[in-house]
């Protein structure tokens, strides 16, 4: 939370209505390495991806450890979020072949989960997810699977097939080619990325702005007297977000594992 | 015109722009809950698919106006 006062700690509480940083690349930039690889800073940024990583994989080997026939509390709930990730995602809309592609589809769901719930973890408050590096692995990596798919089991009529749609009539299929060439090979991955990446950014950006502004004036009371009120509405409107974010921090791993699931499968199924 | 006003009219452009940019998937958002709940409601056995193609469709919807959204920053 410091980051983020500091971020804002220009603000003129006895003009100003709300504390906006001078840029807001501010809020999501971390300049000070925590240290140095040769010229590679391994920065806050940095450490909580692997923080991120860590948590993911130990919630899984703890929830999931030893060979039991009654797990406990914590392993049913684990159970119970991998069986979801399983028979709703991958068979759901893969069907009976998703089953090869549940530990990736798993992967991607608790790396998502976890660095999206940093958001509103106390003391972390930056969603990892938020930094585009990512999003846009998993997006190309799902680029990287659902192409290889497609190629590997329908060979070169994938490709044919999408930008020589038979089903078309004869006049319009090079231009619904050219579109589905575009969408399927270019905008698939871009938008997989920006769409979990746009909607940490927002939230990130609200929570900071209410929130610290709502600190900020509080903070300032000797100073502004009566004036710091105006913090209020800032505060509990940003408490209110706050909550919401929750939602939208699991419903976007939900998102982009769906997503992500529903490609490879356009690639396993091609009429469809 | 000065540098000063054009970067502000420029902030100005990028705003109005998100604005015109969110009409849209805002709309489209709209007509996707709003049919998947009548789904829902006509035929609550099918309420699981129904909700899994909802949040399909508002994923997509969606995407429209995140990508204003980022623009409006880069802008």
């Amino acid at each position: 939370m410091e980051d983020v006062i500091l971020a804002a700690s220009s603000c003129d509480t006895s003009v100003e209505i709300i504390c906006a940083p001078e840029n807001v690349l501010e809020l999501f930039k971390f300049k000070d390495a925590l240290f140095s690889i040769g010229q590679f800073d391994f920065t806050r940024t940095v450490f909580l991806i692997f923080l991120a990583m860590a948590v993911a994989m130990a919630i899984l080997y703890f929830g999931l450890r030893g060979n039991r026939i009654v797990p406990s509390k914590f392993g049913a709930a684990i159970e119970s979020l991998v069986t979801f990730v399983k028979e709703e995602i991958a068979h759901g809309i893969i069907g009976p072949e998703g089953s090869k592609y549940t530990p990736y589809l798993l992967s991607v769901f608790m790396i998502v989960l976890v660095g999206n719930l940093f958001e509103v973890t106390p003391f972390i408050n930056f969603p990892v997810t938020s930094s585009m590096a990512l999003p846009a692995i998993i997006a190309v990596l799902t680029w990287v699977i659902f192409v290889f798919v497609g190629f590997s089991k329908n060979g070169i009529s994938y490709l044919i097939d999408t930008i020589w749609p038979k089903s078309v009539p004869i006049g319009l299929r090079w231009l619904v080619g050219l579109i589905e060439l575009v969408s399927v090979f270019l905008l698939r991955p871009v938008t997989l990325a920006v769409r979990l990446f746009a909607n940490m950014v927002a939230g990130h950006l609200m929570l900071t702005l209410l929130l610290a502004s709502g600190i900020i004036f509080f903070g300032d009371v000797a100073d502004i007297g009566a004036r710091s009120i105006i913090g209020l509405p800032w505060f509990v409107f940003g408490l209110g977000i706050f909550v919401f974010e929750i939602v939208v921090a699991v419903l976007q791993a939900y998102i982009i594992t769906l997503l992500s699931a529903v490609y490879v499968q356009t690639s396993v199924h091609p009429e469809h | 015109m000065t540098l000063e006003a054009a970067e502000a009219l420029k902030g100005a452009l990028a705003l109005v722009g998100y604005g015109l940019a969110a009409i849209g998937p805002g709309i489209g958002i709209g007509i996707v809950v709003g049919n998947a709940i009548q789904a829902m409601a006509r035929q609550p056995e099918a309420a699981g698919m129904a909700r899994t193609t909802m949040f399909l469709g508002i994923a997509f919807t969606e995407a429209l106006a995140l990508i204003g959204f980022v623009l409006f920053f880069i802008a």
